[in-house]
């Protein structure tokens, strides 16, 4: 087939480059897409697990917007509890009572949590969660994993990138995924100042493999917490509602104190939560913490929906057994063509990653070569399958890949690489 | 004092040994030294070390202390060497006394050259062939001073500590210089111009691109994202390589 051609998507670029640093900023950024070339730049439109950009091309998403979108985009049933809650009433003087349904309806729902608190991104809670473990504890320790990602604030910045003080990094201490007895040593290296430790449910390094928790890991996290006065944090905002409605923490069978929410809450409308187990309530409540745009109602409404939704598609473990049929479609495609698809993670959100060739290029190629003829694949980061992404969509994506592991074979033969 | 010594292993290791690149590529250098027949040997008292051999109309640089130099040039600390390099310091020779004329009146006109390319001004820059040797004098800093952060400085180790191993290809398209750094069993090299089978690539689409990125005139994000310049292969590679030539100016701005 045609590939695509991104003419209007590069005559943007080239008017924002001039008025906006970076042109596209932040992980949307064309410059993380190898080659950027092959992908386009700005979407005009989207619907179920599709989008359009703004030279018509068409896309089967599988990144969602980098996790947010998980029943399709447009869905009726979110966009109409957001646009009924829009005409009533979205950001006014006064909280919403949506907020207290929304927080009753996560306390609810998700296991051993006692209460919720809302704000927009992903960073804003968990910085929250880290401000709650510090004056809960009185201790100034964080300890994350290397290659963990829980935003964008200073410390939680990789160091020695632009604008991250050495300072920044003071207590925050890094250890390994997967391994109790570096957690058991920096503890033992900072008596009685190790505040928290935050993780998400399996690591999802960019650009590597994803890695689930080994047999035991979480329970002994959770055990060497307990004994040390150490509030434990999970960030659910990536994995969230994708492994368990209950929440990952459930999935693997432990109880976290604080437990961080954002991507698929509202299906795309901008909502995080903190929520956190009864005995961080009045701890949470000691720190001052809000945002200009934290109280919108509409974000709240769409979340109920969302979670409504959710709920009744049992979306966790149809989403699982969807990634499960897709992926191993997949590999075996892939198989034929004598290549190896290495599939890490949990299903409804693994990472995919051509083996063949050490340094990624080959991978690159083929994501690109998905991603030009309508499969939108990153080659850097974890894939996200949506509740939109029904049997049409995965025999047409599954037509797309065997293209694409065509042409990359072929230009292998020819001693040379696809895109 | 960590900046003096970091900044001390760039001065030798990145910029003075740039002299053999210069020579290879700049007419006036190479006219300069056809009838030098000189090893200059450069030692930092408990640091670094690097000798320049001229013969032939060719000028070697090589790391350490050489066997049997003419001239042994000694700086009492690290930064004695920097403000030798800024023009205000004075080496104390240990030995050639017999070429101390060599040492004020000719060996300055070569740095000054090097100079002359490293420290350029716009309308030099408009220049096509001043373009092409300060490209290819930036890149070869770039790819010593990589080495030396990742290894002496502690904000560059760090960085570095996350680049995998293997082999990364810098180079300009479409056959303009190119050079390599490899890290391999936890040590970082400078290996050779346009390696087979790099880990990483990172590509400028010409000259142009490529001096405008390293003299900081162009937004890398936009340059990447608009093709100008590429990458492939192991991305965190380059992402380290990046941090640490960010860290350059921080010691040779
Ligand atoms: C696991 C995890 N934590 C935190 C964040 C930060 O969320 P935000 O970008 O909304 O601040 C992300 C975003 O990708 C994430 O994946």
């Amino acid at each position: 087939m045609d590939t695509y051609r991104y003419a209007q998507s590069q005559a943007l670029f080239d008017r924002a480059v001039k008025v906006i640093p970076c042109g596209v900023p932040g992980h949307m950024s064309p410059a993380v897409n190898i080659p950027p070339s092959a992908y386009p730049i700005y979407a005009a439109r989207s619907e179920g697990a599709r989008f359009w950009d703004v030279d018509g091309n068409e896309f089967i998403d599988y990144m969602c917007g980098y996790g947010p979108m998980i029943l399709g985009y447009g869905n009726p049933v979110v966009d109409e509890a957001a646009q009924r809650q829009s005409w009533e009433a979205d950001l006014t003087m006064c909280a919403s009572p949506k907020m207290v349904e929304l927080a009753e309806f996560l306390v609810d729902m998700v296991g051993s949590m006692a209460w919720a608190f809302f704000a927009k991104n992903g960073g804003d809670v968990t910085n929250y969660a880290t401000m709650v473990a510090r004056s809960a504890t009185g201790r100034k320790k964080m300890v994350a994993i290397k290659g963990g990602y829980h935003g964008v604030a200073p410390w939680m910045q990789a160091l020695g990138h632009p604008g991250v003080l050495a300072e920044d990094h003071a207590h925050t201490l890094r250890i390994p995924w997967n391994d109790v007895g570096a957690f058991e040593q920096v503890i033992a290296e900072h008596p009685g100042d190790v505040a928290g430790f935050i993780a998400t449910p399996y690591h999802v390094p960019t650009f590597y493999d994803s890695e689930l928790p080994e047999a035991g890991y979480w329970q002994k996290i959770e055990a060497l917490c307990r004994k040390e006065g150490i509030v434990l944090i999970l960030d659910d905002i990536r994995h969230g509602f994708r492994l368990n409605m209950q929440g990952s923490h459930v999935h693997y069978g432990f109880t976290p104190d604080l437990v961080c929410y954002c991507k698929a809450l509202a299906n795309g409308y901008p909502i995080s939560a903190l929520m956190g187990t009864d005995t961080m309530k009045n701890e949470a409540a000691k720190v001052f913490y809000t945002g200009s745009y934290w109280y919108q109602a509409m974000p709240m409404a769409a979340a109920l929906a969302c979670l409504g939704e959710l709920k009744r598609l049992e979306a966790p473990e149809w989403l699982l057994k969807q990634g499960g049929n897709l992926f191993g479609k997949m590999e075996t495609l892939a198989a034929g063509y004598g290549f190896h698809l290495k599939v890490t993670g949990e299903l409804s959100m693994p990472n995919v990653r051509l083996t063949d060739d050490p340094s990624g290029m080959l991978h690159q190629a083929w994501c690109a070569e998905c991603t030009k003829r309508g499969v939108f694949l990153a080659s850097h980061h974890n894939w996200f399958v949506s509740t939109a992404h029904d049997e049409e969509v995965v025999a047409r994506t599954l037509e797309i890949c065997d293209e694409a592991f065509q042409v990359i074979k072929e230009a292998a033969a020819q001693g040379r690489q696809a895109s | 004092m960590e900046y003096q010594r970091v900044k001390a292993n760039l001065n030798l290791h990145a910029v003075l040994r740039n002299l053999e690149t210069l020579v290879a590529c700049d007419d006036k250098a190479a006219e300069l030294i056809k009838s030098w027949e000189v090893t200059l040997q450069f030692s930092v008292l408990r640091g670094p070390a690097l000798y320049l051999e001229f013969q032939n109309g060719r000028c070697r640089a090589g790391e350490g202390v050489h066997h049997a130099p003419d001239v042994r040039l000694f700086f009492l600390s690290a930064r004695h060497l920097n403000r030798m390099m800024d023009g205000k310091a004075s080496p104390i020779p240990l030995k050639g006394f017999t070429r101390l004329s060599f040492l004020t009146k000719e060996f300055p006109k070569l740095t000054d050259r090097l100079e002359y390319f490293l420290k350029p001004d716009e309308a030099l820059l408009a220049d096509d062939a001043f373009c092409e040797i300060n490209t290819r004098l930036n890149l070869g800093v770039a790819a010593y001073a990589v080495r030396e952060l990742a290894t002496t400085d502690s904000m560059g180790r760090l960085n570095a500590a996350s680049m995998p191993e293997g082999t990364l290809s810098i180079r300009v398209l479409p056959n303009g210089p190119s050079v390599s750094i490899v890290k391999e069993n936890g040590g970082y090299a400078v290996g050779k111009p346009n390696p087979e089978n790099p880990m990483a690539v990172m590509s400028f689409r010409d000259m142009g691109v490529a001096n405008d990125l390293m003299n900081g005139k162009c937004d890398a994000f936009a340059a990447l994202a608009k093709g100008d310049v590429s990458m492939k292969g192991k991305i965190p590679m380059i992402e380290a390589v990046n941090l640490l030539m960010d860290r350059i100016p921080h010691y040779l701005g």
